[in-house]
């Protein structure tokens, strides 16, 4: 090979296999877009922009071109690629992104099947959020779980040397602490992250579930939930600041810092960032998987994948990026400079070296086989997105930590979900 | 050279293709539209078609992505089941009618202030432009800080001063947080007001005051029948455009709270888009928006017609 173009067409013909023909590599396009969600960890948007970008140009001749969003901004702006059918080849989605814009999104079935036949198959949780209609419409990357974090020397200084197993044990820890000065502060506002990563896995701990497999059957009222709704305002009022009711995403991060709290609920980026900005406090701080309740134990799919746009003028080549990118000689480097931010849904990196350097983000894998998406078990599509973005199950804690009866939340919460689901 | 009939002419009638123009562009009724074009096809590209385009998208059924299904005023109906949607309507309601007060006597206030004489007048002014200048997403940022529990400085200042004895919740509760949001609002909206009635207040002639101390009116009669009559066409514009704002605003809510807690602080415009780009139900985000509508349309048509008859 001796031009870019020969070049061109024996790679995509031999990545896109028998059904890429010859004519279509030879008019691969000069550049193509990935746009992604800034992440928390710039090493890991570095890693893309700046070496793998410039590898697969090297290879290939076509450059990629990586546009980050800021933190939040992705939703809305997948929202205008695939309203105007213009715009990057390849997006990352978030949650059931798949099901909200499987109009928009190609099938990339064969990559996956491929993936997961050469890195030992993929986590059964995640296909829920990815496959529509028996189809992929999303490579998964990786989940940014949602775990506890918390002061070890504080907990040590009420006699609590392990992370409590169950709601209940970590009620009666939290007690102390905050008699001790320092409460609790999980999130009941209108964040996007860290408020529904605790309360969907403490409700479905306590066996309450918003609507059935069926998506028409809202199931919302019950004593499970009655019972998670009660446990929670307990836990609000005797653990927690006053404040957390109308937190963010950032305001747990900041109160962590400011050491005004003991242990909220986060992503593993906030070691990172203690690390990095607070080594003391980093020093004595570690990760625990949420706590069970008397059904089991919860974490929330909080996953990040790559999709395939329809509106792609070249498809092929776009096709071919990915397959370059999941393989393993690169998605694997791409994961290892994301400090265990990323948890793989690939059984072939559940021993990755990557989960060897820092032993505090292994709960993070753990949690992977007690994850479940937001409103499981109900099905993932357009109802199941309202609902989260109406804040429904936030709110029906919310209300009840401020005061307002256990009886009253759930009718109001029924009520939404019914009209969310036209269910009757 | 020789000159030929023909390359007479030519000048001839490009002259009087520029003449006949130039009569045209004199014309009143075809210069006064020549110079409204540009603004009435920006209006229409920005204004006109995003409103239309809400007011169809509003009778669909229609989700992010996908092709949308004619549903007539389904949308409209459901949202009167929708008891987030009361709420937010009241939500709305409270916010822009105390902000509005709040910054239409603040402003006034801070007019008749800075309308007087004194050292430094200019650079005070300069100053209380300030907030109306910084952007909105900015300062709500530096609001958010303010209003920290832990590093709030208002909270700092009243416990130490011993006002109170332990730290409000400034954006956990429901009602401060509303008291919040509606105190950043009148501090963002002060200076449109407090300078606009300064150039009402500028128009006033100085002889009728001294007119009116000749015969012997206080200072509040002074105000009550000199000022406020004549600064009231001024005062019911800027009412209206600050109610137009304060009801569609979106960025101080959506940053401070989101609408939390428990959508204590939901307001059309953040509730709209939570349903609209959150959810990717777009013909029920554009109905909520749309419904924003009613009340200032009969705002707007009574103010004119109020300002039309005075």
């Amino acid at each position: 090979m001796t031009t870019r173009r020969e070049f061109l067409t024996v790679t995509l013909s031999a990545a896109a296999g028998a059904t890429l023909p010859a004519r279509r590599a030879s008019a691969a396009p000069k550049a193509m877009t990935v746009v992604r969600e800034s992440s928390f960890i710039k090493p890991f948007d570095d890693y893309f922009a700046k070496t793998l970008a410039a590898e697969y140009e090297k290879q290939t001749g076509i450059k990629i071109v990586y546009e980050a969003t800021s933190v939040g901004g992705m939703l809305t702006r997948l929202t205008t690629i695939a309203e105007t059918k213009s715009g990057p080849e390849i997006a990352m989605t978030a949650l059931n992104w798949p099901h909200l814009f499987d109009k928009s999104l190609a099938d990339v079935s064969d990559i996956a099947g491929e993936t997961g036949k050469q890195l030992g198959g993929w986590h059964e949780n995640i296909l829920e959020v990815v496959v529509v209609n028996k189809k992929w419409k999303a490579l998964p990357w990786g989940n940014i779980g949602q775990l506890e974090v918390y002061r070890t020397d504080w907990f040590k200084e009420v006699g609590v040397t392990k992370f409590p197993e169950t709601w209940e044990d970590l009620l009666a820890a939290g007690r102390l602490l905050k008699k001790k000065g320092h409460p609790f502060g999980f999130e009941l506002g209108h964040g996007f992250g860290d408020n529904h990563g605790w309360l969907y896995p403490l409700f479905w701990s306590y066996g309450g579930r918003e609507v059935d497999k069926d998506g028409k059957t809202v199931v919302i009222d019950s004593s499970e939930t009655a019972k998670a709704v009660d446990f929670c305002r307990k836990f609000y009022q005797e653990t927690m600041l006053e404040d957390v009711l109308g937190w963010t995403d950032v305001n747990n991060n900041k109160a962590f810092f400011g050491e005004q709290i003991s242990c909220t609920n986060n992503a593993s980026s906030i070691l990172v960032v203690g690390k990095r900005d607070f080594p003391e406090i980093a020093k004595v701080t570690d990760h625990a998987l949420n706590p069970a309740g008397p059904k089991g134990r919860f974490h929330v799919i909080n996953s990040v994948s790559h999709a395939l746009l329809t509106h792609a003028p070249d498809q092929a080549a776009a096709k071919a990026f990915l397959r370059w990118l999941y393989d393993d000689k690169q998605m694997s480097r791409w994961l290892a400079s994301a400090d265990a931010y990323y948890a793989p849904f690939l059984h072939g990196y559940d021993n990755h070296p990557m989960w060897n350097a820092e032993p505090r983000y292994l709960p993070y894998k753990e949690s992977l086989k007690t994850s479940r998406p937001h409103t499981w078990p109900g099905p993932q599509g357009p109802a199941a997105s309202e609902s989260v973005a109406k804040y429904v199950l936030v709110d029906m804690f919310a209300k009840a930590c401020r005061g307002d009866s256990t009886k009253d939340v759930i009718a109001t919460a029924a009520g939404q979900l019914k009209q969310i689901y036209k269910a009757k | 050279m020789a000159v030929g009939p023909a390359s007479v002419a030519r000048p001839a009638r490009g002259a009087g293709r520029a003449t006949s123009r130039r009569r045209l562009l004199e014309r009143e009724s075809v210069f006064s539209w020549v110079m409204l074009a540009p603004g009435v096809l920006f209006l229409l590209a920005f204004v006109a078609y995003p409103f239309f385009y809400g007011i169809f998208l509003s009778l669909q059924d229609r989700r992010v992505a996908s092709a949308g299904t004619f549903v007539g005023l389904a949308n409209f109906a459901a949202q009167a089941h929708d008891a987030v949607f009361w709420q937010v309507t009241r939500n709305t309601f409270v916010y822009t009618i105390a902000a509005t007060l709040l910054k239409m006597v603040g402003g006034l206030v801070m007019a008749l202030v800075i309308n007087q004489q004194f050292r430094g007048r200019n650079l005070a002014r300069a100053f209380l432009l300030l907030p109306f200048i910084v952007p909105t997403v900015l300062s709500t940022v530096a609001w958010m800080w303010i209003l920290d529990p832990t590093f709030s400085v208002i909270n700092w200042t009243l416990l130490h001063s011993g006002i109170v004895t332990q730290n409000f919740s400034w954006l956990g509760n429901a009602t401060l947080a509303m008291v919040a949001i509606i105190m950043v609002n009148t501090w963002r909206g002060l200076p449109f007001y407090g300078i606009t009635l300064l150039a009402g207040l500028q128009t006033i002639s100085p002889d009728l005051y001294e007119a009116a101390a000749i015969d012997g009116a206080s200072l509040t009669q002074r105000f009550w029948y000199i000022t406020l009559p004549v600064l009231k066409p001024v005062l019911i514009i800027v009412t209206m455009f600050s109610v137009i704002f304060t009801f569609s605003d979106f960025q101080l809510p959506y940053i401070l709270t989101h609408g939390g807690p428990a959508n204590a602080t939901h307001l059309f415009a953040t509730y709209a888009f939570d349903i609209g780009m959150s959810a990717g139900v777009l013909g029920m985000g554009a109905a909520v928006a749309l419904a924003m509508l009613p009340a200032l349309a009969v705002l707007i048509v009574g103010l004119t017609l109020y300002l039309r008859r005075e």
